[in-house]
């Protein structure tokens, strides 16, 4: 598992050198403003789904082992890629206040997954569970920071969890709304 | 019926005063429909002796026989839900769902604190099987009700544990002069329901026994979701009564309840990945014996002695319609012995000293609770009233509670009532009041097997983790030492303040009023553990967090006019809110998240609506016709409830959005009734006239119905026979 991991450390290292070398072309802005929603597996035990705030997009699951994803969710459970899930160097902050206001992230104080019982974003920190209608409520008022695998800086706020319609005995997919705020030159300022 | 009842007839709940040597041949008027005619009506509940409700210190409310026939109901929900104050409000533990009650159930709010909050005694004693808080009043036949008392504000001084916002009452018909009735029931959804009546008396001795089937196919309103809305059941109850004047000083009374409901379950469940049918029933079974002494020892002295036993049962079982497998089970099971002795002192109405003790032995099983458990308490309770210049009447008293499970509860009330003139009179009273933590707060043990978070009981929380360890459910790396300890939780308490007034005018109104407010702190609630399992779910248990308050006034005005209306009014105005709520919001600190724009947003206090299910204004007006003449009476009546928080839209769990609320309602129910020959009576009626319904939000309420009862008084017609 180590090995794993450092060899691939290795190899993103190797990679980062590498795309370092290469001109852009396309300059790219420097700060991404999203409103997006990904499918997330409802099971405690099947795998991440892993989202990328620079390139707006889902990472397959076969770039686990790299920093081209910040953060991963399944069911309720957020990793960030650093420590025990990842070679980046994620973290994240959960603030209570509202997304709007939030102009400047913080300059230390970012949680990582140490273990995996011991999460950077507590499970059940961030909603409300209503057990009779079944809904996960993200609670209003509370905005993520992140520092991206790449250390780059994101506020993010959960707008809405849905279950993805199901036929079956257990719902098979929960469908996270956010909006986040991206910088890419490692600014803290929003 | 005469217009004369005897004072001896309300001994039903009594605890000495009228034991046939001193038996006084006072009157009480019988206004007929409306229920604070007098200030002469005797109640029992508010003081633990007989009282003429003039003369009562603290609100009370008077449900009479009268009212519930006018009424033609047949369930005591319907009977409750029409009196000022008094709301059908959820279970805050869920909701009504997609068609679909509440789980949890429903009951009676009161003075804006939920069901759980409210002391139901039938003839005295306490009932004993709630579930989740919810004691189900379909339980209770409404046949052989006397009279309904209901005390508003706390009530623990006198009668313990439960009774925060006051105490509902439920007194029986007691066994008197010979008696026969039957009544048939018939409504829509194949409701039915026979009661028999009958009493005799043979010099010393009064039997009276009564019988109830009541049984109905339930409703569907929504065809598009399998099983119905209400499910099909039939339930019996048995009473049984015996008095017997063992001396002129000495009385003894017995009786004796049962009651069992099968209630018929159908609904679908998933062992697959297909949807499959499951069938099976809900099997309600309640009883009680309660045995009494009372001896009058001279004229200022009334001892009292009785033991009262009661037991609960509800076991559920559902099978696969396939293959006829067991697929779930679930019970509880509740006993409770109380022995108590009172003696009251002092021969004048208003200067009474009374003094009880008594002791409870209680057991309790069920099925998410990993094993049984039984309790003892003692209480002791004294009370002394004084009489000032015949006007100002002082009342103080005080009980004390020792359980197993929490510290030593003293709970005193003081309260005083002026009369201005005659007619006139101003009351005002403090007390405590206190709510021991319910069972499923202390012992309850549940995984949800859906999402796999789990609930446990403070009582259960340390052996329940130890549990999850040792399964491996929680890392090994987590340090649970701090939740080993004593978790107990502490009972709920209150302080409660009335003040009101009585105004009587040429004795055809009545107009009371009363202001009332609750302080509520220790209210127990759920919260997260700050590890999870394994599987990433949230662990909960329960603990003393919130600090509420209930504030109000509700005024009543009754009328009769003429000799053959009656009017009846009422209104209440309630707030109720989150202390910490109303602290986070001065500061600042609560923020909204609109549904739709996604717009965060902080909540201002005019958007603050309070807590869930409690209406600001709730009313009732009622219109009763007598015509004795034409053996003609008929009734219509109208209950409004002003708009309710129902759930959470905007991420904070906090009621502050137009869109969170149930839109105000009304509901016209009417009745006519007409006696033909001696003792034989026809009545029909409609309940919810307007056909009222939100599948969604209330599906309670099925929408317009129609009764029709057929009364008739058997000793009537057979002594009428026998005339012609």
């Amino acid at each position: 598992m180590k090995k794993t991991i450092l060899a691939s450390a290795v190899l993103g290292a190797a990679l980062f050198t590498i795309s370092s070398c290469t001109k852009d072309p396309v300059p790219q802005p420097t700060t991404i403003e999203k409103t997006d929603s990904v499918k997330v597996n409802f099971s405690s035990t099947s795998t991440f789904t892993f989202f990328s705030f620079k390139n707006d997009a889902v990472v397959a699951n076969t770039d686990s082992a790299s920093t081209k994803w910040d953060f991963g969710l399944r069911f309720t459970t957020f990793i960030l890629n650093s420590n025990t899930y990842g070679p980046g160097n994620a973290g994240a902050i959960l603030q209570n206040s509202i997304y709007s206001t939030v102009t400047t992230a913080p300059d230390a104080g970012y949680a990582y997954d140490t273990t995996a019982a011991q999460k950077g974003i507590k499970d059940g920190s961030w909603y409300n569970y209503n057990p009779t209608t079944r809904s996960f409520s993200p609670k209003a008022g509370q905005t993520f920071i992140f520092r991206t695998a790449d250390n780059n800086y994101v506020k993010m706020e959960l707008l809405a969890v849905d279950y993805e319609a199901f036929t079956g005995p257990v719902p098979l997919r929960l469908i996270y709304r956010f909006r986040y705020t991206y910088q890419s030159n490692g600014t803290k300022n929003f | 019926m005469t217009t004369i009842i005897k004072y001896s007839s309300l001994l039903a709940i009594s605890f000495f005063a009228t034991v046939n040597c001193s038996m006084a041949q006072r009157t009480v008027k019988d206004t007929g429909f409306n229920k604070l005619a007098t200030i002469d009506e005797v109640v029992v509940t508010a003081t633990r002796t007989q009282k003429t409700i003039g003369n009562i210190p603290v609100p009370i409310q008077i449900i009479s026989k009268k009212f519930i026939q006018q009424t033609g109901a047949q369930k005591l929900i319907d009977i409750l839900q029409q009196q000022t104050g008094l709301v059908l409000a959820d279970n805050p533990l869920g909701q009504a769902l997609q068609g679909y009650p509440n789980p949890f159930g429903s009951g009676i709010q009161l003075q804006g604190l939920d069901p759980a909050y409210t002391l139901i005694l039938l003839d005295g004693e306490p009932l004993t099987g709630r579930n989740a808080g919810i004691l189900n009043l379909g339980r209770i036949a409404v046949g052989n009700i006397k009279q309904i008392e209901i005390v508003k504000g706390p009530a623990t001084s006198l009668y313990g544990s439960d009774a925060l916002a006051g105490v509902i009452n439920i007194i029986t018909e007691k066994p008197k002069a010979n008696a026969a009735g039957l009544q048939l029931h018939q409504s829509i959804n194949n409701t039915w329901g026979i009661t028999l009546n009958s009493t005799i008396t043979k010099k010393k001795t009064a039997l009276q026994l009564f019988a109830n089937r009541f049984s109905s196919s339930g409703y569907d309103l929504d065809k598009t979701i399998y099983g119905k809305t209400s499910d099909p059941y039939w339930n019996y109850s048995l009473a049984a009564k015996l008095s017997y004047d063992i001396n002129n000083c000495t009385q003894w009374l017995s009786s004796v309840r049962y009651f069992t409901q099968k209630q018929f379950n159908n609904y679908l469940v998933y062992t697959g990945t297909q949807p499959e049918p499951v069938d099976g029933a809900s099997n309600e079974t309640d009883w009680s014996i309660n045995n009494q002494l009372l001896h009058k020892v001279s004229k200022k002295i009334n001892l009292a002695a009785r033991v009262y036993i009661t037991g609960y049962q509800n076991n559920a079982k559902v099978f696969l319609q396939n293959d006829k497998q067991l697929f779930d089970r679930s019970f509880l099971h509740q006993f409770l012995l109380k022995p108590e002795v009172q003696l009251e002192l002092g021969e004048k109405l208003n200067e009474k000293f009374i003094a009880g003790a008594g002791y409870n032995y209680e057991t309790i099983d069920a099925n998410r609770y990993p094993s049984s458990h039984n309790f003892n308490a003692f209480y002791f309770f004294a009370q002394k009233e004084w009489l000032f210049n015949n006007r100002l009447n002082i009342t103080a008293g005080a009980r004390l509670d020792k359980h197993t499970l929490y510290s030593a509860q003293f709970n005193p009330k003081l309260a005083a009532a002026y009369k201005l003139y005659h007619n006139f009179t101003l009351s005002a009273s403090v007390g405590t009041g206190f709510k021991a933590p319910d069972f499923r707060q202390q012992f309850l043990n549940f995984t949800n097997s859906l999402v796999g978070y789990t609930l446990l009981g403070a009582n259960e929380l340390a052996n329940g983790l130890t549990q999850l360890k040792q399964q491996g459910q929680i890392d090994a790396a987590t340090n649970i030492t701090p939740y080993l300890g004593n978790n107990s939780l502490l009972p709920e308490k209150s302080v409660g303040t009335n003040i009101g007034l009585r105004y009587c005018l040429h004795n055809t109104t009545v107009i009371t009023a009363n202001a009332f407010r609750n302080d509520i702190t220790n209210l127990i609630d759920r919260y997260n553990l700050p590890f999870s399992k394994v599987n990433n779910q949230a662990i909960y248990s329960y603990a003393n967090i919130n600090k509420v308050f209930t504030k109000g006034f509700d005024i009543n005005v009754n009328q009769q006019l003429g000799k053959q209306f009656t009017v009846c009014s009422g209104y209440q105005y309630l707030l109720a809110k989150d202390k910490d709520i109303v602290e986070q919001i001065k500061s600042g600190k609560l923020v909204k998240r609109d549904p739709v724009t996604f717009v965060s947003s902080y909540v201002t206090m005019n958007e603050y609506g309070g807590l869930f299910n409690r209406s600001k204004h709730t009313a009732n007006l009622q219109l009763a016709y007598n015509n004795i003449k034409n053996n003609f009476s008929a009734s219509i009546r109208a209950v409004y409830r002003g708009r309710f928080g129902y759930s959470d839209l905007n991420g904070n769990a906090v009621l502050d959005d137009e869109r969170e609320y149930v839109k105000g309602y009304t509901l016209i129910n009417a009745s006519v009734s007409k006696t033909f020959t001696k003792g034989f009576e026809i009545q029909t009626g409609s309940d919810n006239i307007l056909n009222h319904r939100d599948i969604n939000k209330l599906p309670n309420l099925y929408g317009r119905t129609y009764f029709i009862n057929c009364n008739i008084n058997l000793q009537q017609l057979f002594s009428y026979n026998k005339k012609q």
